[in-house]
């Protein structure tokens, strides 16, 4: 062996190959085993990285994974004889190391330290819920509703957990009914959500509404709802196939139930106090229901924290805006943000998460470190996400240094609630619960999807990745707007179709041409790794 | 070889190979490879035989309960 080349594979060793298309380059795509996305073996990525992967996201989450489960369950037997009973946790929950794999592929030093720790969290609060589920369920208990039981409140996703913090000093837990079994599902592993939206369509219902009404429903049609809960609140999410997919649950959950609305148009001062409204009834429903009242001190304690939590988002949105200096990639960015604004403050996991994400942001900022050194364009993704490739931002960074600062999701829930009097408080309740996922600025109306323009600016991005959500009336209805409006304000765009939790109406293998013929045709671009143009990852989870 | 020094040699080594087979089983994917091919197959399989409830023929008690 030549002498340069001992060179190259000793510097390739120690440091990991180079992310370049040129020879000798990283060649992330031929890692995979062909259709299922597993991996021949993982990247070498220098010693230190390599190691630090291995230690502290691969094995430290294993261990997590078990000692969360030990944290939050009341007897671990349950969460066993949960695995066995449904569907949702066996199939999706065990591969979540994947998810990270999937994730943080190509990823170095800060960016794959810090994006590791948004999936640390997500993950430690999907526990929590699923032990609450099983701590609960009377299925899992010979029918017995036990005090878990009698102190957990179902709702349905999109009602945001800050709704039910003046009971949680009492005891009280919200559980979002579909957050583990439908949404994070779908990130994890895209194959269980499949059997829920063919189950809603064998009773003859229509495949057309959004996909993700249907998987709502299908998780009852199929019985896969845990019985964790003496009520139920339901809400229209962002439109009019969720009103369905409550009906449905009403009928399926057979429980005292309250609707809690979304506005659709929220701008109006009347609609805003007939929302405040809503949500006092619901406060009331609870209430009855619960015989707690509601506690002023509990609900300004997890406000106070989810505050922090959002100034702290702030502080990292002003280095993603204004600098190359912020280390959490797309992905990372997006899930962590729409996970914890819709959960809510029911542990420390998301501010532990976030002051590490800070330390290691500050060191960027102050040792002048640029964690995605390849970028090309700084790209904002608006509108909702595919979330069976919600991992497309990792490899558009991978593949063509396209490097996703901020997305709609992270964007949705862009304020502070008030805490120094209940008029107030309730005032900003009402807008942050109008706020809603798929609502904000997506369904929410036209001035509020154009907010895109605004934040493009604000972080300084140069092009967009637009979302098209295939089954979303809404969304398909402004297509063309946008459509007039990249093309007036002479912007770079590109559309990514998909059908949100679907993986078969558009797979990410169409999802990855259409991106590639974008930056062909009209970038006229090289790509930075052309093993991953194209590869077959049909079965992939 | 005093027996202290005897037990940290063995530990080291103990510790060695643990590590060596962590490693082992995290590069080449195989926890990824075990999970795909062998229990997944086997849960779809249970979930898939599994008796389920048919909650359509539960009936609509749109009277049930108190209006909220």
């Amino acid at each position: 062996m030549a002498k340069k080349d001992i060179k190259k594979a000793l510097k390739d060793f120690w440091f990991g190959k180079p992310h370049s298309g040129e020879e000798g380059g990283r060649r992330l795509g031929e890692l995979y085993e062909d259709k299922t996305g597993l991996l021949k073996h993982r990247e070498w990525r220098g010693v230190k990285d390599t190691f630090y992967y291995m230690y502290m996201i691969w094995g430290y989450n294993y261990v997590h994974m078990v000692t969360d489960i030990l944290k939050y369950s009341n007897n671990p037997i349950d969460f066993f004889k949960g695995t066995w009973r449904y569907r949702w946790m066996g199939q999706t929950y065990l591969p979540v190391i994947h998810w990270f794999e999937r994730g943080l592929q190509g990823m170095r030093g800060e960016a794959l330290a810090a994006s590791a720790w948004h999936y640390r969290a997500m993950v430690s609060a999907s526990i929590q819920q699923i032990c609450n589920f099983f701590n609960a369920d009377t299925r899992l208990h010979g029918g017995k509703q036990n005090d878990a039981y009698r102190h957990t409140i179902y709702a349905n996703e999109t009602t945001c957990g800050t709704m039910f913090y003046p009971f949680m000093d009492a005891g009280y837990r919200y559980l979002p009914i579909e957050m583990i079994p439908y949404f994070v599902t779908c990130h994890v592993n895209s194959h269980t959500v499949l059997n829920y939206i063919d189950a809603v369509q064998s009773l003859g219902l229509p495949g057309d509404p959004c996909p993700m009404c249907q998987a709502e429903a299908g998780i009852f049609v199929l019985d896969d709802v845990p019985d964790s809960s003496p009520m139920v609140i339901t809400c229209n999410e962002a439109c009019d196939a969720s009103v369905s997919t409550s009906t449905l649950q009403d009928w399926f959950a057979d429980k005292p139930l309250f609707a809690l609305p979304i506005p659709m148009q929220f701008d109006d001062p009347l609609v805003k106090k007939y929302c405040m409204k809503e949500i006092e009834d619901c406060w009331k429903f609870i209430e009855e229901q619960t015989g707690s009242p509601f506690s002023w001190e509990s609900m300004v304690k997890r406000l106070e924290k989810q505050n922090k939590l959002q100034r702290d988002e702030w502080e990292k949105w002003e280095v993603a805006s204004k600098t190359d200096y912020y280390p959490i990639n797309g992905v990372a960015q997006a899930l962590f943000r729409i996970f914890s604004t819709q959960y809510g403050i029911q542990g420390d996991f998301w501010d532990e998460a976030s002051e590490k994400v800070k330390k290691i942001m500050y060191k960027c900022v102050e040792k002048k470190i640029k964690p995605f050194p390849k970028t090309r364009h700084r790209v904002i993704a608006w509108s909702c996400a595919p979330l069976y490739f919600s991992n497309w931002c990792t490899w558009a960074y991978n593949c063509w240094g396209l490097n996703c600062i901020i997305n709609m999701d992270s964007l949705m829930f862009d304020m502070e609630i008030r805490t120094d009097s209940y008029e107030h408080m309730l005032e900003d309740m009402a807008t942050y619960h109008m706020w809603a996922p798929m609502r904000r600025m997506a369904v929410g109306g036209m001035h509020h999807i154009f907010e895109l323009w605004e934040y493009m600016e604000r972080f300084n991005c140069d092009m967009v990745a637009m979302y098209d959500q295939l089954q979303c009336k809404g969304m398909q209805g402004v297509h063309g707007l946008f459509e007039d409006e990249f093309r007036k304000r002479d912007i770079k765009a590109f559309w990514i179709p998909h059908a949100l939790p679907d993986c078969r109406t558009v797979s990410r293998a169409e999802i990855r041409r259409q991106i590639n013929d974008y930056m062909t045709t009209v970038m006229h671009e090289e790509p930075l790794d052309p093993s991953l143009l194209d590869f077959d990852d049909s079965m992939t989870w | 070889m005093c027996k202290i020094g005897k037990f940290f040699l063995k530990l080291f080594g103990v510790l060695f190979a643990v590590n060596a087979l962590l490693f082992v089983v995290f590069f080449f994917d195989l926890d990824g490879k075990l999970l795909f091919n062998v229990v997944e197959p086997f849960l779809k399989k249970h979930y898939d035989d599994m008796e389920r409830k048919d909650v359509i023929k539960q009936p609509y008690d749109m009277n049930k309960f108190p209006k909220y």
